[in-house]
């Protein structure tokens, strides 16, 4: 049934809905984007709402089976870990600082980078070269590498991989925000602008930011899954978050000792950074697949 | 057709697959694989007290003049085939074997078997200042901290297979020091080529000894390879390469265990001993042993030299919490630095357990009412006497918060570790020490006496010489009964002053591959696999 | 042409690792510790000592002299000595590099091997069943962390089913001296010993390793390439050819298939880097005795001289690889050819 008009009015969708419009048909795109959101969340009121205190050692229940085994206690739904602390808790807690920190990471690094980014896509002749080869030295040192050699100077701890990661970053979203804004100097209305007398920096406001953030999202969720795997792999080498904080990672490496009497304690954490991972990844393929419709329709 | 050839290939693969064995990881050589934690420092015992270093080392490449018996702790002869101790205590005269041969490698063959040559050559490397190789070493830790150089007058050969040793007291202890891992007898003529070579510091690291394995090679952090002994003067078992692989991490020494790329692995995770005391491809050994772990102050540092502090802090940890988290059950918990089957403990009254109300009122007492910060400084290695230093740590870090303590917990690699121990880096650190032979000398002198503060294994750093005095009395009588009186007496002081806090003495276990023959667990010192065979 | 083109990037290459050993200069300064000690390796330095080496670091100079020095023991082969084992790191590295080489290298190899195909199949079939179903599986190797692949892997393959050995290069009961550090062509070397059984083994180790290292790479191969198919096939030069009444295979062959593998080259040099820090990862879990391990080893150990030689040697090799496929590239791709 036709929708009910009461006057005639050229109805057009803004581009925001025109994309979501398109992103709401791909199922699994939206289930993960839904997981996201869930996850998000927990990052932010997990403190408020999880059953036990994350940091509670309980010399009685070492060990404790999650709760769909028989020698679990429903009271520990996902069981406890070998000093007794309740599992569930300790993931939700986790859930700040593999998922929360990791954003805030990528969000640092996004803005400096959208900074760099302009200088480098806006110049051109001997200073953007030179730019861009420094940059492609920051590109070809490995993330990790580049972790442990801040980590050998700041020492361990969560905060110095949170720099780490942030800096490991940085070169893909300069590289990528200057190739997009290269892109964008070379449409026609750029060259419209400037026949009205725009200059550099009035061009970059009006014309080439506002066009920047649908390549700036695709980037901002590969950066996203790279940092998270990054701070989980450096919790795993004992080089990230310490005892006892509970990043997904080092628990991994902390139930490690345990794999044999107790793999859920193993399992759990690896768990839930497969399907953070694996949710971005979704909502990055749905977001791209729902721009080039939206474009091409 | 294409089906049906279809079907058939799919289910000769399947067949195939799981007719597949799991192929052993060795093929071929009749060797032994022994995991160990950690890497060695050196391949001369005189110069190290890890026990780590004397497992990989000691009893493979070395003899000693003097055995212990397992069983019962008496003293067996083995290089030395009889001994004669004089009416006063202070001349020991030692016969020696004449069969004995040493190690013949890429390096060194020997002209001659061993005589009194070589046993003086030993010990007055740690005795004479100009012995020519008495500076190639830093330090002789387990003779500095029983003070060796005091101790001893002279190490003379008498005759070709006759050696004396003259003390400059009677020493009811010197006979079980000379059946120590660290007594072990080095080659003379080694040393003399070496010397000839100018290649002194060879001789710890490529080492020449009487014991039934030869050095092959050593591949740093990686393995230890030795190969069979053929002319060694006692039985020994079948084997024709023993190789230490070096495996630190707990998980991938039990993987190494269940695959079969090794096949004796110690001090198996504690947690994981019922499942594998079920299954029927594996031995596990357990004895009680001789060990204390401990949580030592750096009593040179402020607020730990002060009593009521350390009183305090011992107040604060829950034992039985640590009895089941780290130990599950398996060890018990300590009153005293000494272990109950030492024949110098005897049950006191046990010092008060758990009580943080008075250690909160202590504490005030020392001035400290809102507390203060400390570092628990936790091996990364599991030993017998403590198998999981970091998550005793993170329970005493816990029982800490509860009396308003912070405590960060620190670590590093092993021999990183142990160094900036040394250094006297530490607040504290949770340690421990397994005993090299019966006599409780060998517990207290080198944990908490002034000349082990100098060189380095009192923890504590811990230097008094009330406690001092104890020690030194009960050596100069071999009066049993008198002698337990004064060691009674230094565990009473050590409990009011409390240098370190013992927390469990514990069993010690070993996991081998049911195919394994010949190897148990020896209560005193470092594994031995004289007579380790394996059955195909 | 090609060769000022080759000229250019030479140069470039030059800039590069000049920015690069200013890095690694810089680093001896941030790192905490004394600075000799940092530059030398050497750890008990006694005050006379330290004079003496301050003299020869030309530390008394300006710290553009000091760089300068600094680049002169680079290339004398003098890199410094290890906090550990005071051994020179140089030697260190060239025994531990070779293995990460040689596992680094398979694992691409099966990359290339199995990724192609299947993003060629993924792009050809595309939105059918079979496209579907190896995107996901992409979609889901893509997203898994690294290490807990292993884990389970390890559990299942070694330790459930007994099928692989769970680290090392080679049972430790073959002796095969490290010559080349290569270990095939050791064990051709090897004196004494049961060269059949001993390869055997060594293939039994590689097996699960490789598999996981080559995981990530595949998923990313397999994405890209059915990416870049999907994008050739979708121009007009590709109609024309089916108008033309090309079969499908043969339009496949003559004008899809180069024209999606060029940008895979560029694709392979970009990954690289986090090829090599999935490769650490890897040899960290299977105590597979490389670089990677070697590295995180002297993190643990505070091992400053040798992290610096580390990153030196590694961030080059990235550096070299990445330049070797921009020319491949560039050779190939007559587009890039311009600039």
């Amino acid at each position: 049934m036709k929708k009910l008009r009461l006057y005639y009015e050229e109805y057009n969708k803004k581009p925001y809905q025109l994309l979501w419009k398109h992103f709401v048909p791909q199922h699994f795109a939206l289930f993960g984007l839904i997981i996201l959101s869930v996850l998000l969340l927990l990052a932010v009121i997990s403190p408020f709402i999880s059953p036990h205190d994350p940091y509670q050692q309980n010399a009685e229940l070492l060990l404790l089976a999650p709760s769909w085994q028989g020698s679990g206690l429903v009271s520990y739904p996902f069981g406890t870990d070998d000093l007794g602390r309740d599992l569930m808790s300790r993931l939700m807690l986790g859930a700040s600082y593999s998922f929360g920190l990791a954003i805030l990471a990528v969000c640092g690094s996004m803005l400096i980078g959208l900074l760099l980014g302009a200088l480098a896509g806006m110049t051109r002749g001997v200073q953007s070269s030179i730019f861009n080869h420094l940059l492609d030295l920051a590109l070809t040192i490995p993330s990790l590498l580049l972790a442990i050699v801040i980590v050998a100077v700041l020492g361990p701890g969560l905060l110095n991989t949170i720099w780490a990661i942030m800096l490991a970053l940085l070169p893909q979203f300069i590289h990528g925000v200057g190739n997009a804004i290269q892109e964008q100097l070379k449409q026609d209305y750029v060259v419209a602008y400037r026949l009205d007398g725009a200059n550099n920096w009035q061009i970059l406001w009006s014309v080439v930011l506002p066009n920047l953030w649908e390549p700036l999202s695709l980037l901002f969720t590969m950066a996203l899954s790279t940092a998270i795997l990054d701070i989980a792999a450096l919790g795993f080498l004992g080089l990230g978050a310490q005892a006892p904080t509970p990043e997904w990672g080092s628990m991994v490496a902390d139930a490690l000792d345990s794999i044999y009497l107790a793999p859920w304690t193993v399992a759990l954490p690896g768990l839930l950074i497969f399907i953070t991972v694996l949710s971005i990844n979704l909502v990055g393929d749905g977001l791209h697949k729902a721009m080039k419709k939206r474009r091409g329709s | 057709m294409n089906v049906t050839l279809c079907r058939i290939g799919s289910l000769s693969l399947v067949l195939w697959l799981t007719a597949c064995q799991p192929a052993p990881a060795t093929h071929g050589a009749n060797g032994l694989v022994y995991c160990a934690e950690g890497s060695p420092e050196t391949f001369n015992p005189q110069l190290v007290t890890s026990g780590t270093t004397i497992d990989a080392i000691s009893q493979h490449l070395y003899d000693r003049l003097l055995d212990i018996d397992p069983n019962d702790g008496s003293l067996k002869p083995a290089l030395a085939q009889s001994w004669q101790v004089s009416a006063d205590g202070l001349s020991y005269r030692f016969k020696l074997r004449s069969d004995v041969q040493f190690h013949q490698t890429k390096y060194f063959t020997p002209a001659r078997p061993l005589n009194a040559e070589d046993v003086t050559f030993t010990f007055n490397r740690m005795l004479l200042l100009d012995h020519p190789f008495f500076q190639t070493a830093i330090e002789y830790p387990y003779f500095d901290s029983i003070d060796w150089r005091h101790r001893v007058q002279s190490v003379t050969a008498v005759s070709p297979d006759e050696v004396e040793f003259k003390l400059n007291q009677p020493d009811s202890s010197f006979l079980s020091v000379l059946a120590t891992d660290f007594s072990a007898i080095l080659s003379a003529e080694y040393g003399a080529q070496l010397v000839q070579r100018n290649e002194k510091l060879n001789l710890d690291l490529l080492p020449i000894g009487t014991g039934p394995f030869v050095f092959r090679e050593y591949q740093k952090d990686v393995l230890i390879r030795y190969y069979r002994h053929t002319a060694y003067w006692r039985e020994h078992g079948s084997l024709t390469q023993l190789v230490v692989d070096i495996v630190p991490d707990n998980t991938k020494r039990l993987a190494k265990l269940l695959t079969q790329e090794c096949d004796v692995a110690p001090i198996p995770r504690l947690a994981e001993l019922e499942m594998l005391s079920n299954r029927s491809d594996f031995r596990v050994d357990q004895q009680t042993s001789m060990n204390v772990g401990f949580w030592a102050f750096n009593t040179q540092k402020a607020p730990f030299n002060q009593v009521k502090v350390r009183q305090a802090l011992a107040l604060a940890v829950n034992k039985p919490n640590i009895m089941q988290a780290v130990y599950f059950g398996q060890a018990e918990e300590a009153t005293s630095v000494l272990p109950p089957n030492s024949w110098a403990y005897r049950k006191q009254n046990a010092p008060e357990g758990f009580n943080p109300v008075k250690a909160r009122q202590l504490l005030e007492e020392a001035g400290y009412p809102n507390g203060f910060s400390l570092d628990i400084w936790a091996m990364p290695v599991q030993r017998m006497y403590n198998p999981n230093a970091q998550k005793m740590a993170e329970l005493i870090q816990a029982d800490l918060r509860a009396i308003g303590i912070k405590a960060r917990i620190v670590s590093y690699e092993w021999n990183t570790f142990r160094r900036k121990l040394g250094q006297g880096e530490h607040d504290s650190v949770l340690i421990g020490w397994s005993a090299d032979n019966a006599d409780p000398d060998n517990f207290l002198r080198p944990l908490l006496s002034c000349a082990a503060a100098v060189s380095g294994s009192n923890r504590a750093n811990w230097c008094d010489p009330q406690f001092d005095q104890f020690i030194a009395s009960a050596l100069q009588t071999t009066n049993v009964p008198q002698r337990r009186s004064y060691y009674l007496a230094a565990q009473q002081y050590l409990q009011e002053q409390m240098p370190l806090v013992p927390i469990a003495h514990s069993k010690r276990f070993q996991v081998k591959n049911h195919k394994v023959t010949g190897v148990s667990i020896n209560p005193y010192g470092g594994i031995s696999f004289v007579n380790a065979g394996k059955t195909p | 042409m090609i060769l000022r083109y080759l000229a250019r990037r030479l140069f470039l290459l030059g800039f590069v690792f000049v920015a690069l050993t200013i890095f690694v200069f810089s680093l001896n300064y941030l790192f905490p510790g004394d600075l000799v000690s940092n530059l030398t390796g050497l750890r008990d330095i006694s005050p006379e000592q330290h004079q003496e080496l301050q003299q020869t670091l030309g530390l008394n100079q300006s710290i553009w002299q000091q760089y300068i020095e600094y680049n002169r023991r680079l290339f004398a082969g003098d890199w410094g000595l290890s906090f550990s084992s005071q051994q020179s790191v140089l030697t260190e590295i060239g025994k531990v590099l070779p293995a990460t080489l040689e596992l680094t290298s398979y694992a691409l190899c099966l990359s290339l091997l199995v990724g192609i195909p299947l993003g060629l199949l993924a792009a050809v079939k595309k939105d059918s069943l079979l496209d579907k179903c190896i995107s996901s599986v992409a979609l889901v190797g893509y997203s898994m962390p690294v290490f807990w692949l292993a884990l389970i892997c390890i559990m299942l393959f070694s330790l459930q089913l007994g099928w692989l050995p769970t680290s090392g290069r080679l049972g430790v009961l073959f002796e095969v001296p490290a010559q080349t550090g290569f270990i095939f062509i050791d064990i051709l070397l090897a004196p004494q010993i049961d060269r059949s059984a001993a390869a055997y083994n060594a293939l039994l180790h590689l097996t699960l390793p490789t598999l996981i290292l080559a995981s990530y790479p595949t998923n990313v191969m397999i994405r890209f390439v059915r990416h870049s198919m999907v994008d050739v096939l979708d121009q007009n030069y590709i109609k024309t050819a089916r108008a033309k009444g090309l079969s499908r295979g043969q339009v496949l062959y003559r004008h899809g298939l180069r024209n999606a593998l060029l940008p895979v080259t560029r694709q392979v040099g970009l990954q690289f880097s986090s090829l090599i820090t999935l490769a650490m990862l890897t040899e960290v879990i299977f105590s597979w005795p490389g670089i990677g391990q070697w590295l995180i080893d002297s993190i643990y150990q505070r091992n400053y001289p040798a992290i610096q030689a580390g990153l030196l040697v590694v961030s080059s090799l990235v550096i070299c690889v990445n330049m070797l496929t921009e020319i491949v590239h560039t050779l190939f791709n007559p587009l890039a050819r311009k600039l």
